[in-house]
């Protein structure tokens, strides 16, 4: 899951690094806006702005968290 | 009277009034007119002279407010440049405006997109920002009590000047940096639970608001006495949307540009929800559309030409009106009604950005053969810039290579947000890059 939400990811923010641990800072508004739209209809979860939180936005493993969490919901 | 004059009769009438808010300070109108005194001695110091500019980055802080003002004090001219602006161009505008004297009266110098792929230094004087901030006065609700939240970067116009009629009115502004953290937005109503708020939002923040905070913003609903959009079309069904989730907030549309200031706003409580609207004109304001549909603006609020450029200011604005890009038409209530623009630029989420300047960057990289910047749809924008580009034969790159190249070069919000590689570009018949196929 970890690849394919890498690769949605970076297709459609190509100047984020998604290896950064410093994720949240170097996101803009539209960024976080384009995150939770792309996870939200690729695996079909509800996220919102209370989903946006420096922990859930720190690095990629943290989103990846975020959506196996939602997921089990 | 201009803003310093109604800070130094607030400083003196209600000195422990609040002024300025950030989530992490506060300055009351006591405290503000100090720092700016105090700032204006530090920068004639520094060599800021009356008519000369001084040149800085804008960053979401009270301390940009007061330089701002103290440049004012000094009657300098205040030249605020996005904070992500390249070095390189940071230094390019210094040297550029280091030393020249400008036309008295001149208080801002404000870079706007051009369209011949340079950015454009927009004069604006005195009068044009205090009438600008007194047609905000006669039309939108701005009280002492009211605390108005701006997001936006404070080099925009769309934010910085509506620090002047807040301030004006005696209000508070509350500045935060932008909506990355809708949270901190709303806390910012927790903050001051007995105030009311005011806020200008552009269309695409306003879609984020409604569709992932809905609830927060139906919480904080009557604590809303006016939002404030425009820069960017909003749809109907946004509006729609919106006077639903706010049934007792003051709703506005308006026209306005770094040239214009603000000349017209449509209060869309209306209930007809009349997309493209941009109401009526606004009181120091006059506008008049000529029989090619294109929108001419007059009145006190309009720039005084651009820097060092004669034969561009000539080209829009002739014997005191201002020929815009923008075409449109009245309806028979007085609304003027917007239809489109006439040239190419790209509006990204109320920023205007100019295609060729992309292009001409873009170009410089050695792998590139061709390539155009178009207007695409985005989801939450409105619209967005997507770059088609042709790479030379044998050579190769990714998207993010030209993403990080541009990034080093250009504003954030002119980088693209789409990205495609293509096999050509389509061209005119005599060789031009053919922008109106690609509109369609």
């Amino acid at each position: 899951m970890k690849q394919e939400i890498r690769t949605l990811l970076e297709d459609s923010l190509p100047l984020v690094d998604f290896d950064s641990d410093f994720l949240f800072a170097e996101l803009d508004s539209l960024g976080i806006a384009q995150i939770l739209m792309s996870l939200s209809l690729k695996y079909n979860i509800p996220l919102g702005a209370k989903d946006v939180t420096p922990k859930n936005f720190k690095n990629l493993d943290a989103l990846v968290s975020l959506v196996e969490s939602k997921k089990n919901k | 009277m201009d803003l310093n004059d109604y800070i130094y009769k607030f400083a003196q009438e209600t000195p422990d009034r609040l002024a300025i808010v950030t989530p992490t300070e506060q300055i009351t109108y006591g405290e503000l007119w100090d720092h700016i005194s105090t700032n204006g001695a530090i920068l004639e110091q520094q060599g800021v002279r009356p008519q000369e500019a001084h040149v800085f980055r804008a960053s979401q802080s009270i301390n940009f407010i007061t330089t701002y003002c103290a440049v004012h004090f000094n009657h300098a001219v205040a030249v605020p440049l996005e904070q992500s602006t390249p070095q390189e161009v940071f230094d390019g505008i210094q040297k550029e405006t280091n030393h020249h004297v400008f036309p008295k009266g001149t208080a801002d110098l404000l870079f706007t997109s051009g369209s011949t792929g340079k950015a454009k230094g927009v004069m604006l004087s005195d009068t044009a920002l205090t009438t600008c901030a007194e047609n905000f006065l006669h039309h939108h609700p701005y009280t002492s009590d009211l605390v108005f939240i701006i997001s936006g970067p404070l080099n925009h116009i769309a934010s910085l000047f509506k620090i002047h009629p807040t301030l004006m009115a005696g209000g508070t502004v509350c500045v935060i940096d932008g909506l990355k953290d809708i949270n901190a937005f709303f806390d910012v109503f927790r903050k001051f639970p007995d105030r009311r708020f005011g806020m200008f939002l552009v269309p695409a923040s306003i879609r984020m608001i409604l569709q992932f905070s809905r609830d927060q913003l139906v919480e904080v609903a009557d604590k809303i006495a006016f939002i404030e959009t425009g820069a960017a079309p909003i749809t109907k069904s946004d509006m729609a949307e919106l006077a639903s989730v706010l049934p007792n907030a003051r709703l506005f549309n308006s026209l306005g540009g770094t040239e214009i200031g603000c000349v017209c706003t449509y209060d869309f409580n209306d209930g007809k929800y009349m997309a493209g609207c941009v109401g009526r004109t606004m009181y120091h304001s006059h506008i008049e559309i000529n029989d090619e549909g294109t929108i001419l603006i007059s009145g006190p609020t309009l720039f005084t030409g651009y820097f060092k450029n004669p034969e561009q200011t000539a080209s829009v604005l002739r014997d005191g009106v201002f020929h815009t890009s923008d075409r449109g038409y009245f309806d028979e209530e007085g609304n003027i009604h917007l239809l489109g623009r006439s040239d190419d630029a790209i509006n990204v989420g109320g920023f205007k950005a100019d295609p060729i300047e992309i292009e001409n960057v873009v170009m410089t990289l050695p792998y590139v053969a061709d390539c155009i910047c178009i207007s695409a749809p985005h989801p939450i924008a409105g619209t967005c810039i997507k770059l088609l580009y042709m790479v030379k034969e044998g050579q190769t790159c990714t998207h993010r290579d030209v993403a990080l190249y541009l990034k080093s070069r250009l504003e954030a919000y002119k980088i693209p947000t789409l990205f495609e590689q293509v096999e050509s570009i389509k061209l005119t018949y005599n060789g031009k890059k053919d922008r109106q196929y690609y509109k369609q």
